[in-house]
């Protein structure tokens, strides 16, 4: 009998990170335990640009054609819309096609696992309509406190991407899960940001190892058979009374956890953890938690290592002030004043740039044209393009890097966030590399290029206007870091 | 075609006026540029009037033309506001100098107007970016600071420019300023007060850029039939050209240079009958130092190359081979949007009618202004010539 398998997977958080000391600088002390450093998203990034960046490694892993793509789920407890179904967003970035199923889960820390369950049913489903060869399940969180707040100190960020069908290497072999109503353990009130919770400490365990024993139990394997184990992590502590109350050893959890490094990655904390397992060819169990209460239990046997691409950033670290900052607490808000307005319906004409750098080529003179209408600039002639996706990567033909107050006040709330921040006209790669095609393009974290540099595009969020973001391609250096 | 000749052009003080309104600011210009004609010019003697103005901050964007016209008493006169960026003022001059060429009229008021400091800086800053490429490359983060910065860059990778060449543009034009009473920072400074300020957009630092202005310039054309009622030192408008380009700076084939100011200087001389080499003194676009060494590349000054070179040499001071930006430029003179390229021509008809004070280029007879919109969207060029053969010291 056939069993679903992942046939790869994605992993990806932010470059920043704040650590343990420089919380003990601020406050005198760390309130969560068992982390180290937690991941901290740039003033550009979200839940939906986290999600982009790990469903783009997750097919480039597993060289997967999105086109072929029947089932995507986008899954986020922060979602940067609280209404909207962001996943047509995330499918356009990623070339999912438009009759693809876009499924979009939240509401708990556990939606990262049930988003993997309904891509898993959604390609062995024989029920009318479901018919997806391939699920592109994806999960992305950076969950938030108020600053005092315990939860708050354990907040991080990541996510994580799973390319899942009849073939590779990891099946999916067993899966369970527990519903247990626990209210008030973890919880985000209408209109609010933060996380927070009763603090009734053995109730908040109860809650916890209760949901998670009662999936765990109904797996056919035992707990110990597994030499990884990915539990869901609010801190670095909760995961290993939890090994404890299923039976496994600390060292199963301890071997592939993010929690330390990235902080509390909420629906993405379990995810991550399998991506890591998985990469290494590991036979994992999963078991995740969402408060309110319940959890699922997945059990994972590899043959094989499973493609993976997975960066975990970490590769710049930011004081307490800066943190502060990029979080948006001590900054300023969107400013007053009109001026150049692109319309929403203008924008979302140029999405397929914006999200995938589709250029156009020229039917009378050949040569590529970006964004792809108009008359062409090379030949003057007004055509009709035909489409060319470029591939990303480019050379900076031009470069400054723009001071405090020197941004356009779409950029002001940005600015003051993540603070001077590199523009370049870079002149994109085309898809066989034999010549290019300029575009202005900012360069993102913080970082800046001179003329000559090769850079990568990302998509991140360009600015908010009227209360809705807006997405597209922005660049890094193209040195890994 | 008949003959176009500057027959008055005055201004107002340009710099930040908080007690002055786009009307009364029109006003000022008006009168001094009444006061410059050596003839009887009335109200009932304007044909036809162009005003240059973005409308920056809003205000009358609509009907901005008839607003100021009628304010000064134009009233009836057909007015017909200009819009090209920065380069409204010399898209202004270009109109009137078509208008009287065409028979349609013999007297043309061209003007140009912005209020741009009593905004709030998010605002201004809101404003600034409103004629770059407003979908991709403000969106890219930059306003104008940023985009001629990238310029900037690029002429540095290419032809070795340095910063320091970049300050020899402000101190030159600050010094050339400090001479004119209607400039707004009216100052000089040095060269390490330019390279040591706060920087904008690296390389540019706040020397390296222009002022948020207010102001207003009005000039008065004539058609060779009624010169001689208006004027007593002809000044005849030599050449006129204009151009464009793709609005966005990665659009175009280069940005080592403002493929529209070539265009323009080409169309201009080409009419004028003179070139580079002729000039005695110019007015060159420089709302960034780079700006002004692209010009000097685009104009013909010099090799593209040799721009940053050509300027510390001191050639395009005021005793130099072609004498830059005496009226000291946007930079220092300041830069009211839509009154600049007009403001051009005040110092071209200052200079022409020896009336440049201690800033008069000595026998000058040949004069350009060059005026540019956006990063280089469009621009214009006019060659003035003293048809008498130069101004006698």
């Amino acid at each position: 009998m056939t069993v679903p398998r992942i046939a790869a997977a994605g992993g990806y958080a932010p470059r920043f990170r704040v650590t343990v000391e420089a919380f003990e600088d601020a406050w005198g002390s760390f309130d969560a335990t068992g982390i180290e450093e937690k991941a901290v998203p740039y003033a550009d990034e979200d839940a939906l640009t986290m999600a982009a960046a790990a469903g783009r490694r997750a097919l480039s892993a597993g060289d997967a054609d999105p086109g072929e793509v029947g089932f995507l789920a986008f899954t986020s407890t922060t979602p940067p819309l609280e209404e909207e179904d962001l996943t047509a967003r995330l499918g356009e970035m990623l070339a999912i096609p438009a009759d693809t199923e876009h499924a979009t889960f939240g509401q708990s820390t556990r939606a990262g696992t049930q988003a993997l369950a309904a891509g898993i049913d959604a390609t062995f489903s024989d029920a009318p309509g479901a018919d997806a060869d391939l699920a592109l399940v994806i999960a992305a969180d950076c969950p938030r406190g108020e600053p005092h707040d315990e939860r708050e100190h354990a907040a991080g960020a990541g996510a994580a991407a799973f390319v899942v069908g009849d073939e590779g290497p990891a099946a999916v072999t067993d899966r369970a899960e527990h519903a247990a109503p626990y209210p008030g353990t973890r919880f985000r009130r209408r209109g609010s940001e933060s996380i927070e919770g009763l603090d009734v400490t053995r109730y908040d365990r109860a809650a916890f190892l209760e949901a998670i024993e009662g999936a765990v139990d109904r797996l056919d394997a035992e707990p110990p058979q597994f030499d990884a184990v990915a539990i869901q992590a609010p801190d670095g502590g909760m995961p290993y009374r939890a090994a404890g109350a299923i039976g496994v050893e600390n060292e199963a959890v301890a071997a592939y956890e993010t929690v330390s490094e990235l902080g509390d990655a909420g629906a993405a904390s379990v995810p991550l953890s399998l991506a890591r397992a998985v990469a290494d060819g590991e036979d994992v169990l999963a078991a995740s938690f969402g408060s309110g209460a319940g959890a699922d239990a997945l059990a994972v046997v590899c043959e094989d290592a499973v493609p993976a691409e997975i960066d975990l950033g970490g590769h710049e670290e930011v004081s307490y002030a800066e943190y502060l900052r990029l979080r948006g607490d001590v900054t300023r808000d969107d400013p007053e004043g009109g001026g150049a307005y692109v319309s929403m319906p203008t924008w979302r004409r140029s999405l397929p740039q914006r999200y995938r750098l589709v250029a156009g080529r020229c039917p009378e003179c050949d040569a590529l044209a970006f964004p792809p209408e108009g008359a062409c600039d090379d030949c003057g002639n007004l055509v009709e393009y035909e489409d060319v996706a470029l591939p990303g990567t480019g050379t900076a033909e031009a470069a400054t890097t723009i001071g405090q107050g020197g941004a356009p006040p779409e950029f002001a709330v940005q600015q003051s966030k993540g603070g001077d921040f590199g523009v370049a006209v870079v002149a994109f790669d085309a898809p066989d590399g034999s010549e290019t095609v300029s575009a202005p393009a900012q360069v993102t974290d913080g970082r800046d290029v001179d003329v000559g540099d090769r850079v990568r595009a990302a998509v991140r969020r360009i600015y908010e206007q009227e209360g809705v973001p807006r997405y597209g391609f922005k660049v890094r250096p193209a040195d890994g870091l | 075609m008949r003959d176009v000749y500057l027959v008055g052009a005055g201004q107002s003080d340009f710099g930040a006026f908080p007690q002055e309104t786009y009307r009364s600011l029109f006003a000022a210009a008006y009168e001094d540029a009444l006061d410059s004609v050596a003839g009887d010019l009335g109200a009932a003697d304007v044909d036809e009037a162009f005003v240059g103005n973005l409308g920056v901050g809003g205000r009358q964007i609509g009907l901005a033309g008839p607003a100021v016209t009628e304010h000064v008493g134009l009233d009836g006169t057909p007015t017909t506001r200009i819009e090209n960026a920065c380069a409204a003022g010399g898209s202004a001059i270009r109109h009137g100098v078509q208008a009287i060429r065409s028979g349609m009229a013999d007297v043309v008021l061209a003007g140009g107007v912005e209020v741009m400091t009593d905004l709030s800086g998010d605002v201004t800053r809101y404003w600034l970016g409103v004629s770059g490429e407003t979908e991709w490359e403000r969106l890219s983060g930059t306003t104008f600071a940023g985009v001629y910065a990238q310029m900037a860059s690029a002429h540095m990778a290419e032809h070795g420019t340095t910063r320091e060449q970049l300050s020899h543009v402000a101190v030159k034009n600050h010094r050339h300023g400090s001479m004119n009473p209607h400039a707004q920072l009216g100052f000089e400074c040095s060269l390490e007060d330019a390279e040591n300020a706060p920087v904008v957009a690296d390389p540019l630092t706040l020397y390296h850029c222009c002022p948020t202005t207010d102001g207003a310039a009005v000039a008065f054309l004539a058609s060779e039939d009624v010169v001689d009622e208006f004027a007593d030192h002809r000044v005849r408008v030599a050449g006129s050209g204009a151009g464009t380009a793709p609005v966005g700076l990665f659009e175009r084939d280069t940005y080592t240079s403002i493929p529209a100011s070539r265009d323009a200087a080409e169309m201009a001389y080409e009419e004028a009958g003179v070139g580079p080499g002729d000039l005695d003194f110019a007015e060159v676009h420089d709302c960034f130092a780079i700006a002004e060494l692209l010009a000097y590349g685009d104009l013909g000054f010099c090799d593209p190359g040799e721009a940053g070179e050509f300027v510390a040499s001191g050639a395009t001071e005021l005793d130099g081979d072609v004498a830059v930006n005496t009226s000291g430029g946007l930079k220092s003179k300041g830069h009211p949007i839509g009154a600049t390229g007009v403001g051009q021509a005040v110092e071209a008809f200052e200079q022409l009618t020896g009336h440049a004070g201690d800033r008069q280029v000595e026998g000058a007879r040949y004069g350009l202004a060059h005026n540019v919109g956006g990063s280089g969207g469009a621009a214009t060029v006019h060659i003035f010539e003293r048809d008498d053969g130069g101004v006698s010291t």
